[in-house]
């Protein structure tokens, strides 16, 4: 398969920063045989948005190799892997060897764990979106608080994403609050259509949250776990006052 | 520079962004237009033979050019040559139009912009920086700094 190498090695030269650096040393992967003693090789690593690349050194001018972040899962390697802090990068793809490298020492090993699983273009979109969505609700609720008492936010405030397992708040709300729009967090629908920022047109194409550039679990978990938490203290709150507004009819 | 072609094949098996059968010439002089399944995923355009499971070759599209090529088509090309363009031609001027922004906003640099952009309009607005409720408020890649190339 072709690939513009040429522009590939460009960008990796590129002014443009790099999101992580440093010395690893690499064996397994293409083109790199593991050596009897098990000591891999050290190189310059160079991230670059999803691209990871190595380098014989720091001053090196042409990428040794080219690892694209995409659909894998990074962890730490355990045994029988003979260094110390060694990870792997995981392709779910048949016949496709995992990259094991390994960092001089705890603290960069861990950074760079952390950073090669988040490196995902689809990751970034998944934070582009949340953002955009955040910006949206930020600019609707100023505006709401110019012109109007917190009872018009109420629609607002109820997240169509909440179904499952979920139903108290449903069974009490008033009929049309909810939503029925899909699988994202409230004001989708407004976001998409009158956001204008830079990222806004590659909404709108009815792709879920769960992109399968972001399959790789523990990024997903992070990131989930997260937008949970923050998604379920708002939905206490919300059960919380609905039970007292049945209640309130219930007694009426 | 070494790559794992079976992980580029996986890639190129993702759900696209856009995916169209369109005419392809490559930038060597001679080259023919030919018939290309021509796909985006991620940050990388794939083409393939209309009857070929695996990829004939892939584009990384970040430094690149998308412009308009009359009649019916645009090109891509990168920064560091700019002659060299590879051509496609659509269907439609609606279809050119589709796939020239979406080449446009296929590049992780522009992710960035974008998120940065959000995350100081956010800022602005609020007063809170967004990005700490995820940990990531430290990362290189969402700092203001990273945009000066």
């Amino acid at each position: 398969m072709k690939l513009n190498k040429r522009s590939v090695a460009h960008y990796a030269l590129s002014d443009s920063p790099a999101d992580h650096t440093g010395f690893l040393r690499t064996w397994g992967g293409p083109g790199t045989p593991p050596t009897p003693s098990g000591t891999g090789r050290r190189c310059w690593f160079v991230l670059k948005g999803n691209l990871l690349f190595s380098f014989e050194s720091r001053e090196g001018r042409a990428p040794l190799s080219l690892v694209v972040l995409e659909g894998c899962t990074v962890e730490l390697a355990e045994a029988p892997v003979p260094e110390e802090f060694a990870f792997a990068i995981r392709f779910d793809a048949p016949g496709v060897r995992p990259h094991l490298l390994a960092a001089d020492g705890p603290a960069a090993q861990e950074a760079w764990v952390k950073v090669l699983s988040r490196a995902s273009f689809g990751y970034m979109r998944l934070v582009v979106r949340e953002l955009e969505s955040q910006l949206q609700d930020a600019r609707r609720s100023l505006a709401l608080h110019r012109r109007s008492s917190w009872k018009a936010q109420a629609p607002d405030h109820w997240s169509p994403g909440l179904e499952n397992g979920h139903s108290l708040s449903r069974d009490c709300s008033p009929v049309g609050l909810v939503e029925e729009e899909g699988s994202r967090p409230a004001g989708r629908s407004l976001a998409e259509r009158e956001l204008q920022g830079p990222a806004s047109l590659l909404l709108g194409r009815g792709q879920s949250p769960v992109s399968p550039e972001t399959s790789c679990f523990s990024t997903l978990h992070d990131w989930y776990g997260q937008e949970i938490m923050k998604l379920r203290q708002g939905w206490q709150q919300r059960a919380r006052w609905s039970q007292r507004e049945c209640e309130d009819q219930d007694r009426a | 520079m070494r790559y794992n072609e079976k992980e580029l094949q996986a890639l190129s098996r993702q759900p696209a962004e856009l995916a169209a059968e369109l005419g392809m010439r490559g930038p060597k002089k001679g080259s023919v237009l030919k018939r290309r399944l021509v796909k985006l995923v991620a940050n990388f355009l794939f083409y393939f033979r209309t009857d070929e499971a695996e990829p004939v070759g892939a584009l990384l599209l970040e430094r690149c050019r998308v412009a308009r090529e009359e009649p019916g088509g645009f090109s891509i090309s990168f920064v560091e040559d700019p002659e060299r363009k590879y051509h496609f031609e659509c269907c439609s001027e609606e279809q050119c139009l589709e796939w020239m922004e979406a080449l446009r906003r296929a590049s992780y640099e522009f992710m960035r912009r974008s998120l940065i952009f959000y995350r100081n309009e956010i800022q602005k607005m609020t007063g809170k920086d967004p990005l700490e409720q995820f940990g990531i408020s430290e990362e290189a890649r969402f700092q203001l700094s990273s945009l000066k190339a």
